[in-house]
């Protein structure tokens, strides 16, 4: 093995580990479901990979990847005969790129931790946990909490609203 | 208002939100893709795109004149061979009716010109005597068949006909034409042949060795494949002499009664031959397996489990855990977790391997002998400079082609390698004899002596009877030299022998379907294939009637032992390998839950003994006894470790319960089992995708993908 091969290997791993979740996350946000996401994923960085490519900055790669990414998403779906959805996934690239930018999720992530912690009441946070951790039902919830089943939306839709302004103004900072 | 295919801001905002709670608070974290990518860069295997698309891209100038030409000479080929009937009966007739001989037949050109430019089905021929295939069909029947088969992208089929039934359309069909999974385009790749085209490669080379009744038996089968209308039938075992890989029958294990039967025992086993096997089916050839080809604990033990190894002079920890049972709730699941000590590549004693390659007729397919020939470069590259390699093959006779040889020599080895080629029958028997003389000339003191065979198991010459086989081995496992099975391709692979000869010759089985797998068992889990660290390692559970009113262990059908075998250091059991980890699973029926188990009229001889009283002051649900022997020691010593049920829910179970789990009912439903209780591919899915864990070699994250296919494949 020649030591350019093992410095492109090298490259090449260095680019799919450091980025890999970062593209999946994105179609996720696209709308995939994780089986699609996983495939679209390897796509991609087979699709840069194969055609030679070039080192570029963390956040010039994440654009070009998500570019692909993005690209390689609508021809599946053409592909299965569904109708192109490129306005849609425009505009869902203008708010991924605005909200969470070229450094990936990580921040949101880190930030959104910290606003469950000072945001919202206990209660609140049970209540998101009931939802995404255990996946109970509004009525669950609801016995869980005590409270009337009708209002458990609304408690969840305030909840994300607070913590949505929370994550913005810190990442803004 | 906003139009409906632009969302709002709100609205990603709020996708955004509802993603990275799931990944905060739900754990939906993204899966660790880099193996999958890299191997798939390496490969240049996209999901969603015939692998050579690329190069024939760029190659497409280079090869269109050259598609033309060899589609003219189809053309050509073709409507000849249609001809010729009608040519040859012409011809028939002149020459009955030839008045002057000196009169040159008006087509007597003909025949020259079919023989100097091949037709299509001369062509197929030549590459089947190529491949090995060296039979001939009637003239007319085979040229039909061939062009039907062998052109369906030239000839266009009419509209009216529908398209011969592939594995690829009925995946397709699940979901319908639009909804195929782009990973099932990866199997659709002409990279393998479709399980029609099987049934051309049987070893009809080993059917001549028999003489005619053998070639009569090969052809009858070949005509039964041939008209089979089902892909892949033709490999669903049809018993000895007969094409097709074999099974032995596996029967799940039944609930019994704790009153009846308080003591479970059974050996412990390290295959993972049945795991790449159903591997091989699902993702190469887009088909279910067959259910005598799925043995769950194989399965679950092709997965690493992070239980913590012995800090003690034991060569191996134990880890149990209970938790309710997700496919039947009233029931419990016990997991039994071994954990063999790790041995540090340059503590890894010396090693005297003799590698016994079968380079018959049968291993002549790229998934074979090439394959194996790469599997042992990759072995012969970590050997070190203490160890010792010699190479024995075996055909219609066996020899030996690299004498023991130092590490130091690495290049010999690898040219030895180099130099196999296949071609003729199998005896292995007699392969085995002079591979055990070799390791035995050979033989390390202390050190590692195993003898490593690589076949598809169509042994036909010598001692071909699986029970002379198995006494033959059980013989020689007594020298200390210990056995490693490789399966290769499919077809004709003989995997109930493989399996029966690797148990009984203090073995492992493994099967390679692919230079990945080859890789995890030769390189990556080098020390566990290699290193026995203990030997006749038995377990044996008692369970508490006051607490367990029945139980079942789930596989390990084939290493099921009588109680007394336990305490009985001559009965052989498995053995462990330096780092292997072994899982076990029960499903328990706790006291006072019914079960239905099949009823004992009371004996009419002798009275029936009353069963002693519950232990009613032990909160203990079971206890947990092994046995193992030191590799070279004949005395085996016993652990023992009791189990109280804590209660916990299968959502609070570790992990690694949790997959183990998932794994286990992802093989009942492949099996078809009548304990399977609610699993569905959907469950088994949505826990392991729960529970995948670190998973640094990407071995879960193909699981899911497998569940995923046979999801598909069965319809849910």
């Amino acid at each position: 093995m020649t030591a350019t091969t093992v410095d492109r290997r090298a490259e090449m791993t260095a680019l799919v580990q450091a980025h890999q979740a970062g593209v999946w996350r994105y179609l996720r946000f696209l709308g995939c479901d994780r089986a699609e996401a996983d495939d679209l994923t390897q796509e991609t960085f087979l699709v840069v990979l194969r055609d030679g490519f070039e080192a570029r900055s963390p956040a010039q790669t994440a654009a070009y990847l998500r570019t692909v990414a993005r690209n390689r998403l609508l021809m599946a779906r053409r592909k299965r005969g569904n109708r192109p959805a490129e306005v849609e996934l425009a505009a869902a690239e203008a708010y991924w790129a605005k909200a969470v930018g070229n450094k990936g999720l990580d921040d949101y992530l880190v930030a959104l931790a910290d606003c469950l912690q000072v945001a919202v009441t206990a209660r609140v946070r049970k209540a998101l946990e009931l939802q995404y951790r255990d996946r109970a039902s509004r009525e669950q919830i609801a016995a869980a909490l005590e409270m009337a089943a009708e209002g458990v939306k609304t408690l969840l839709r305030r909840a994300r609203d607070v913590l949505r302004d929370c994550v913005e103004r810190k990442i803004r900072r | 208002m906003s139009q409906p295919n632009r969302p709002n801001r709100d609205d990603l905002a709020d996708r955004l939100m509802d993603q990275a709670l799931g990944e905060l608070l739900g754990g939906e974290t993204p899966p660790d893709l880099s193996q999958r990518i890299l191997v798939a860069v390496e490969e240049d295997v996209s999901p969603s795109q015939p692998r050579k698309e690329h190069v024939m891209s760029k190659s497409k100038r280079i090869f269109r004149p050259l598609v033309l030409v060899v589609a003219v000479c189809l053309v050509v080929g073709v409507t000849i061979a249609l001809l010729l009937p009608t040519l040859q009966s012409n011809r028939g007739e002149w020459a009955r009716n030839m008045v002057e001989p000196s009169a040159p037949p008006p087509s007597a050109s003909a025949p020259m010109e079919f023989n100097s430019s091949p037709s299509r089905s001369e062509e197929i021929e030549d590459e089947e005597v190529l491949a090995g295939r060296r039979y001939r069909e009637v003239p007319g029947t085979k040229t039909e068949a061939a062009v039907e088969k062998k052109a369906p992208d030239r000839l266009a089929p009419r509209p009216s006909e529908p398209s011969p039934p592939t594995a690829t359309p009925d995946l397709m069909s699940q979901e319908g034409p639009v909804a195929m999974d782009p990973k099932d385009l990866v199997s659709a790749l002409p990279e393998t042949p479709l399980p029609g085209e099987e049934s051309l490669s049987l070893p009809t080379e080993k059917r001549v060795v028999h003489g005619g009744k053998h070639r009569q038996e090969g052809e009858v089968a070949r005509k039964q494949l041939s008209d089979s209308s089902v892909p892949g039938e033709s490999e669903l075992g049809r018993g000895p002499g007969r094409g097709g890989d074999r099974y032995d029958r596996v029967v799940d294990n039944a609930f019994k009664t704790v009153k009846d039967h308080p003591l479970s025992t059974f050996s412990i086993d390290v295959d993972t031959a049945a795991y790449a096997n159903v591997r091989r089916f699902l993702l190469q050839e887009g088909r279910l397996p067959p259910p005598d080809a799925v043995r769950i604990e194989e399965l679950i033990n092709y997965f690493d489990y992070d239980y913590a190894g012995p800090d003690d002079d034991v060569p191996f920890a134990a880890h149990i855990e209970a938790a309710g049972c997700p496919w039947q709730p009233e029931h419990r699941l016990v997991r039994i977790g071994l954990k063999g000590k790790e041995v540090a590549s340059e503590e890894r004693p010396a090693s005297n391997l003799v590698f016994l390659l079968d380079v018959s007729g049968s291993m002549n397919s790229p998934d074979k002998l090439p394959l194996l020939k790469q599997g042992m470069k990759m072995l012969a590259e970590q050997v070190r400079e203490q160890d010792r390699v010699a190479i024995v093959v075996y055909a219609g006779s066996e020899g030996l082609v690299l004498p023991s040889t130092s590490g130091e020599n690495r290049q010999a080895i690898l040219d030895a390698l180099d130099r196999l080629e296949a071609g003729g029958s199998t005896n292995g028997g007699a392969g085995i004899e002079l591979a055990y003389r070799t390791a035995r000339e050979n033989f390390i003191e202390g050190g590692v002596n195993r003898v490593l065979l690589c076949t598809d198991g169509d042994f036909n010459v010598g001692t071909t009877s699986q029970g002379d086989l198995i006494r033959m081995v059980e013989e020689k496992a007594t020298s200390g030299v210990f056995l490693s099975v490789l399966g290769f391709g499919r077809g004709n692979l003989n995997d109930a022998m493989m399996e029966s000869i690797s148990n009984k010759g203090n073995g492992n089985y493994a099967y390679i379907d692919g230079p990945t797998e080859a890789q995890k068992v030769l390189v990556d889990q080098i020390g566990g294939t290699l290193v026995t660290i203990a030997k006749d390692v038995k377990i044996q559970v008692e369970f508490n009637p006051a607490q367990v009113s029945a139980y079942r262990l789930i596989g390990y059908e084939n290493r099921i032992l009588a109680a007394e075998d336990f305490n009985d250091d001559k009965k052989d059991a498995g053995e462990i390998g330096a780092g292997h980890t072994v899982t076990a699973l029960y499903e328990v029926v706790p006291a006072g839950v019914k079960i239905d188990t099949p009823s004992v009229d009371p004996l009419k001889y002798q009275p029936t003994a009353e069963p002693s009283e519950p232990s009613e002051q032990s909160d203990e649900m079971l206890t947990l006894k092994l046995r193992y022997k030191q590799p070279d020691a004949d005395h085996s010593q016993l652990l023992e470790f009791p189990l109280v049920d804590g209660g916990k829910s299968f959502s609070a179970a570790g992990t690694d319960v949790q997959f183990a789990a998932a794994v286990a009912s992802f093989g009942m439903l492949l099996r078809d089992s009548p304990h399977r209780g609610d699993a569905t591919y959907g469950a088994v899915l949505e826990i392991a995708e729960s529970a995948v864990g670190a998973d640094p070699h990407g071995y879960r994250a193909e699981f899911l993908q497998m569940v995923r296919r046979a999801k598909a494949l069965a319809g849910q």
